[in-house]
């Protein structure tokens, strides 16, 4: 028979390494035309990264993401990056390459404040164009600032920065100290179908509510959440690297290494928090790691809903899913027969016992 | 198939040489290039108009690597090929734990179409990692895992590279493996890496007084989880192509994730100036954590190094689950004081951690999996204790989440355990709990930008939660 | 050596092979048509998905001789010069592709599906993408593409009939 249960389980991520310094570095050149070239020694994994750091770059000169170029990946060309990982790199190359975008703009400014009869500190960049601040008529195409900056004061308009998270080092004895700078929070609802005689689950909707700071690109974020959910149901029910008496793994394929397909997947609604972090680019934190952390307990927790049965040991293969079934079972029946007896005040009262 | 009519006028078929059994038509088709076409520049010309927009924040805008994939025109490693190329194999231990008495290369060497084989003694530094280098790139002495490279072979063709994996001889001497981590704590383990202790890194964080916290407590509850090793599987194996050219310099392209890091190792182990080093990626096909250190790189620069030519070596499926990195299995118990209202007073944690064979991206994980583990609670009293310990099984490193996952699969399921017991919505008992704007995190944080119970509540109304009881 | 002459997106080509050489390894090495992956090379992830004779299979599975004399069709030669596939065109606009190393193979089985069936539910749709692995995106947006994907090639189809 099918038994339908919901769990919801919530969750906290950091951003970047645990207190090390884990750098980034960026060069952002504005070509003569008013697009741009961005340096970034990370490499783009699939999450998108090259995406969302060319809208960050492009956020800060006032420009379109298609007006942006970004080039990544070569230890030649590109200046040092501590990596695509710790879902660290819409926040810290990120914020390396929102420095490095602004301190070209700077030169831009200075090149046309004059040709606009203004302060530099009076300018922004917008849409395309170096425009006065609060009174946007007076302005002039950031393609010919760029063109005048190079060509006729002889000052291209690049910039280079790097960004590192301030952190604390934690205190050996007590673990006390700041190690990140940032975290981000998210809540996953599972609803599950548990058939309570094979012990197969099957996942049949997850609701993901995510905190990434300001969402960037929410089609990235939406794609991120929704391949961590399947790492999720696989991480649950599924995946299992066995290893035989004497260390030798037993399923090293993809035939008998079961992860999830198509037909596995539920239906997922994602849900962006609206959040802004200040010490973010543009508020924004990051995504990459946290959409995989609670998958696992919502289902877990669905299938205590649906059946009582409360699995210890992931991943929760249906052996295992009958065997916690009847251990519900069995203690439901001793509970009943418990409540029949006089009632004996109980002290404390453990989970076991409850269950 | 049908011959078409030749058209008037075209020259005299050349005389066909003899390998090509079958006619075909059309003179010339034996000179043709290669079938793969670029389909050329611009296709549909404009960009998509979200790309144009300003500003560019918030956009749903599509990545221009998309039209590449869409194409089948991004170029992975392994689809790079230079002239000359030379392919890699590795032989792999396939015995847990074991001293090397002997290697003996010579069969391979002399097969036709081999044009190196080394070991661990032709890398000059043979020993790498993030953190502890423990972790050989062609296991020398001692094998600490089955999946352990003992040597590796540069030969023409990948088909010849695989036979001459099978004619190299090692001689082991096999030692008592241990492969439970709760075994390996134990005095009386035998040691991964002798004389060292098998637990290699621990962590602690303190804050109020939990036994205090727990005579305070109207209910204890306690509980202990336990998860699997999973792998990465990303669907892009590990490949990298080693090159030098003539003034020393060496280039690997390479599928890490880690540039900086992996340029950093290579002048480590190889002893050469890092100005001396280039690394290229293209674009990785999936990482996950799997992808952030050196494997089989350096072994690849020395057999390039070597032959003179350039040496390509690609992970086979296998060999992703055998020699590359895992997540770290973790015995997590829990024991939680709470009020009568569900409130929690105080909670103890103690994670044993199963740092296989190397401990590569253990300290981060251990570090990680120890703060988050109270979960994202405000709670004044705790003692988290957490343990990483060497067994001789496929090393864990890096893997999404680093730890989170499964303390969140550990601290959500007993917080749900708690609500059933005083019978509290699940919902609810979080909310009593959650950080807010200015918590305190475990390690004495003051917390920003916190939204748990923004999230909680969204999903919440977007599942329909409290209509659905 | 194994001489194999095949119609490969639309052109005759002839090569000659070691006899066990797969259709995949020749097709990435000998055709220089390196859009079919090799993930795990005994047909377990669909990374290497093609066509042939118009039906979808896993190329390392088959050996370069099987296919003489046949037709195959891989992720090249779905673009025109100056039109994409409405397939690969969706997959774009939906972000339905993140590293993309499984893009090809999960392409081509959804070619072969609507092919067969213009207008696919979503069970069908999971159903063809069933024997393509992917890690990073989780088929979401994948479903979503193929299902746009059906429209518009309906809409045309209709549009050209009118």
């Amino acid at each position: 028979m099918k038994k339908r249960g919901r769990g919801i389980a919530c969750m906290w991520y950091p951003i970047g390494f645990t207190v090390a310094a884990n750098p980034s570095a960026a060069v952002v050149k504005v070509n003569e035309d008013g697009t741009a070239t961005v340096l970034t020694g990370t490499v783009e994994t699939g999450q998108g990264s090259l995406t969302v750091l060319g809208q960050i770059a492009a956020e800060e000169l006032g420009i379109a993401t298609d007006d942006v170029h970004v080039v990544s990946a070569d230890t030649d060309t590109t200046p040092m990056d501590t990596g695509a990982i710790a879902s660290r790199t819409t926040y810290v190359t990120g914020n390396a390459i929102r420095l490095a975008a602004e301190k070209a703009k700077e030169i831009l400014f200075q090149v046309a404040a004059p040709m606009l009869g203004v302060k530099p500190e009076q300018l922004e960049a917008r849409d395309r164009k170096i425009q006065v601040k609060n009174y946007p008529q007076r302005n002039i195409g950031i393609g010919e600032v760029a063109n005048q900056a190079q060509f006729v004061m002889g000052q291209p308009a690049l910039g280079s920065a790097s960004f590192n998270p301030p952190t604390v080092a934690l205190d050996p004895a007590t673990g006390q100290g700041k190690p990140f700078a940032t975290y981000v929070y998210a809540t996953q609802i599972a609803e599950v179908d548990v058939d309570d005689e094979t012990g197969e689950v099957e996942v049949l909707k997850i609701v993901a509510s995510h905190d990434c700071g300001t969402a960037i690109n929410p089609m990235l974020v939406e794609g991120q959440i929704e391949g961590g959910i399947s790492m999720g149901v696989g991480f649950a029910l599924q995946e299992e690297m066995l290893f035989d008496k004497n260390g030798k793994q037993l399923n090293p394929n993809l035939t008998n290494y079961i992860m999830p397909t198509s037909l596995d997947m539920p239906e997922i609604e994602v849900d962006i928090v609206k959040n802004f972090d200040p010490t973010g680019p543009f508020g924004a934190k990051g995504v990459g790691e946290p959409t995989a952390v609670p998958t696992a307990a919502a289902i877990m927790n669905a299938i205590y809903n649906a059946t009582g049965a409360r699995i210890f040991s992931l991943p929760a293969t249906p052996e295992k899913v009958l065997a916690a079934i009847k251990v519900a079972k069995a203690k439901q029946l001793a509970k009943t027969k418990q409540l029949a007896k006089p009632k004996q005040k109980p002290k404390r009262l453990t989970a076991a016992a409850a269950r | 198939m049908t011959k078409k009519a030749k058209p008037a006028g075209t020259a005299k078929a050349k005389a066909k040489p003899a390998f090509i059994g079958q006619p075909v038509e059309m003179s010339g088709t034996l000179r043709l290039p290669a079938v793969a076409k670029q389909v050329p520049y611009p296709i549909e010309a404009l960009a998509p108009k979200v790309r144009q927009q300003t500003p560019a924040v918030g956009q749903r805008a599509t990545r221009p690597d998309a039209r590449l994939h869409g194409l089948g025109q991004t170029k992975y490693i392994d689809d790079m090929s230079m002239p000359g190329m030379l392919y890699c194999k590795i032989k792999r231990a396939g015995i847990a734990s074991a001293l090397i008495k002997k290697i003996d290369t010579r069969e391979a060497e002399a097969m036709p179409g081999v044009m190196a084989v080394i070991t661990g003694k032709d890398i000059p530094v043979n020993s790498f990692g993030p953190s502890i280098k423990d972790q050989p790139v062609l296991a020398y002495e001692r094998v600490f895992h089955a999946g352990d490279g003992v040597a590796a072979v540069a030969a023409v063709t990948e088909q010849i590279a695989l036979e001459a994996l099978d004619k190299i001889k090692v001689e082991y001497e096999s030692l008592t493996p241990v492969f439970d981590p709760v075994e390996a704590m134990k005095d009386s383990a035998p040691k991964v890496h002798p004389p060292a202790s098998n637990i290699y890194a621990t962590k602690l964080i303190k804050k109020g007084d939990v036994d205090k916290g727990f005579r305070q407590s109207d209910h204890i509850f306690e509980d202990t989880f336990s998860t699997q090793m999973v792998e990465h599987v990303p669907l892009e194996p590990h490949c990298s192509i080693a090159s030098w050219d003539a003034n020393g310099r060496l280039t690997i392209h390479s599928t890490l994730g880690r540039i900086t890091l992996g340029r950093t190792d290579m002048a480590r182990t190889l002893q050469l100036p890092i100005s001396r080093i280039r690394m290229v990626a293209t674009i990785v096909g999936g990482n996950f954590g799997g992808k952030n250190e050196i494997t089989q790189e350096p072994a690849l620069a020395v057999l390039s190094k070597m032959t003179g030519r350039p040496v390509k070596g690609t992970f086979t499926r296998t060999e992703e689950f055998i020699a590359t990195t895992t997540r770290h299995p973790i015995i997590m118990h829990y024991k939680t004081g709470v009020s009568n209202e569900g409130k929690i007073i105080a909670r103890k944690v103690r994670l044993v951690l199963d740092g296989g064979a190397y401990c590569s991206w253990s300290e981060t994980t251990l570090g990680k999996a120890c703060i988050l583990s109270p979960g994202p609670y405000n709670i004044d009293n705790i003692h988290a204790e957490a343990f990483v310990v060497y067994t001789n099984k496929t090393m864990t490193g890096a893997m999404r989440g680093f730890g989170a996952p499964q303390v969140c699969f550990a601290y959500e399921s007993h917080m749900d355990d708690i609500a059933m017991a005083l019978n509290i919505d699940p919902l609810e008992i979080r909310m009593r709990n959650a950080f807010h704007e200015g918590s305190s995190s475990p390690t004495g944080q003051v917390l920003h930008s916190v939204v748990v119970k923004d999230s909680l509540l969204q999903a919440a109304e977007r599942y329909g939660w409290k209509e659905a009881r | 050596m194994t001489d194999v002459t095949i119609k490969i997106n639309g052109e005759l080509r002839s090569t000659s092979v070691p006899p066990e050489t797969t259709l995949l390894k020749m097709l990435r090495e000998n055709f220089s048509l390196t859009g079919a992956k090799l993930g795990c090379d005994v047909g377990d992830c669909g990374a290497c998905t093609v066509i042939v004779d118009g039906k979808s299979v896993n190329s390392c599975l088959m050996l370069a001789g099987q296919v003489d004399g046949r037709e195959v069709l891989t992720i090249e030669g779905l673009a025109t010069p100056d039109r994409l596939h409405p397939i690969q065109k969706s997959f774009e606009d939906c972000g339905s592709l993140q590293c993309g190393f499984c893009g090809p193979g999960v392409i081509m089985s959804a070619k072969a599906l609507l092919d067969a069936n213009p207008n696919p539910d979503v069970a069908e749709i999971r159903d063809a993408l069933a024997g393509n692995l992917c890690r990073c995106t989780g088929y979401t947006k994948m479903i979503e593409a193929v299902r746009e994907a059906s429209r518009v090639m309906r809409d045309t189809k209709s549009k050209r009939a009118a």
